[in-house]
């Protein structure tokens, strides 16, 4: 008698076979392809069973963080944005009121006044001299390199507690 | 937000409605996680993998075809994204020491049954990539041959092939 092949077994069981009950009909007079079936059907049972598993941290809180802004933001910027609004309705009238009134040749003697000032200040940095370094014995530049260095350890130190929690 | 269906939440999420995006992923995001897991083993792994699931996933959003289930959609992108994972890292499987150290205080009969759960997982885990990802769409999302193929775009006779080579190797870890 020929036994059942292993891929026929597998795809009965996967019900991936229109044939079912040839194969049912040989299962009934076959111990040993009874035998091998009721083993693979043992195996998917503990594949499907396997139990999920809890997560340690939800995964909606940083997902909807990079989306939006949260609510009473979102609520305080519609808000502004209409306050916003309001005041430029208000004051365009004024404004189209007073533009006929603004000079170009005045904008233009302002704009040059704001330039000389400008220069002039640049003028007066460049006459700037650098004040003399006071010498710095050895001995004080290794203290200082020393106290340098243990400050820089104290604030990796620091932030490493800081940021042990974001970490893990 | 709770008492709304997928396709709600769908659509809502589609106009960029943070909370529907939000209440899609709570309801969502431990099934996901755990084809992840199942498919890393490695509960850190399968959380960011989780989560870049989920960011394809709402970029992909407007080509998500209504009629169809969510969630299945979803844990299907999961275990495409796992596979293209595997494809650009080296076939390691790390122990979960924060696993390890849980089950060490599991009462002895709750520690019999997770100690047989682990076995499994490692055994899942040590699949080659090809043959884990199609254990996990036949098994766990119960997918027929022929959608196999059209998910991972492979012929459905490699779908057979790698699903009872799997299953063997799967039989002798698991003896």
């Amino acid at each position: 008698m020929n036994h059942l092949t292993d891929e026929l077994l597998n795809e009965y069981l996967d019900n991936e076979i229109t044939d079912r009950a040839t194969v049912e009909n040989h299962l009934a007079s076959c111990a040993d392809c009874t035998a091998r079936l009721s083993a693979l059907e043992s195996l998917f049972a503990e594949l499907e069973s396997l139990p999920e598993v809890a997560l340690s941290c939800p995964l909606a809180s940083p997902l909807i963080r990079t989306y939006t802004l949260p609510r009473w933001l979102t609520l305080t910027a519609v808000l502004q944005s209409a306050i916003a609004l309001a005041g430029v309705i208000i004051a365009a009238p004024f404004v189209i009121n007073l533009l006929p009134a603004i000079e170009p040749s005045s904008l233009l003697t302002f704009i040059s006044e704001i330039q000389s000032q400008w220069t002039a200040a640049l003028d007066m940095l460049s006459q700037m001299h650098m004040p003399v370094m006071p010498e710095i014995h050895i001995a004080e530049f290794s203290s200082l390199m020393i106290a340098l260095a243990g400050v820089s350890i104290l604030w990796l130190l620091g932030n490493g507690v800081l940021l042990k929690n974001q970490l893990k | 937000m709770n008492a709304l269906t997928d396709r709600d939440l769908i659509l809502r999420a589609r106009g960029g409605n943070a909370e529907a995006i939000g209440e899609l992923t709570t309801r969502y995001q431990t099934s996901v996680f755990n084809v992840c897991y199942r498919m890393t083993h490695e509960r850190r792994e399968a959380e960011d993998l989780a989560q870049e699931t989920f960011l394809r996933v709402y970029s992909r959003l407007d080509l998500f075809d209504l009629e169809r289930d969510f969630g299945p959609w979803v844990r299907r992108v999961a275990a495409n994204i796992c596979l293209n994972y595997f494809e650009t890292q080296k076939p390691t499987v790390e122990i979960d020491d924060e696993r390890l150290a849980d089950e060490n205080n599991q009462p002895e009969a709750a520690y019999e049954t997770r100690e047989r759960s682990e076995l499994i997982r490692k055994a899942i885990a040590a699949l080659p990539a090809n043959y884990r990802v199609v254990v996990e769409l036949r098994h766990f999302q119960e997918l027929s041959y022929d959608e196999i193929a059209v998910e991972l775009n492979i012929p459905v006779s490699d779908v057979k092939s790698h699903l009872f080579r799997a299953r063997k190797i799967l039989a002798e870890k698991l003896k």
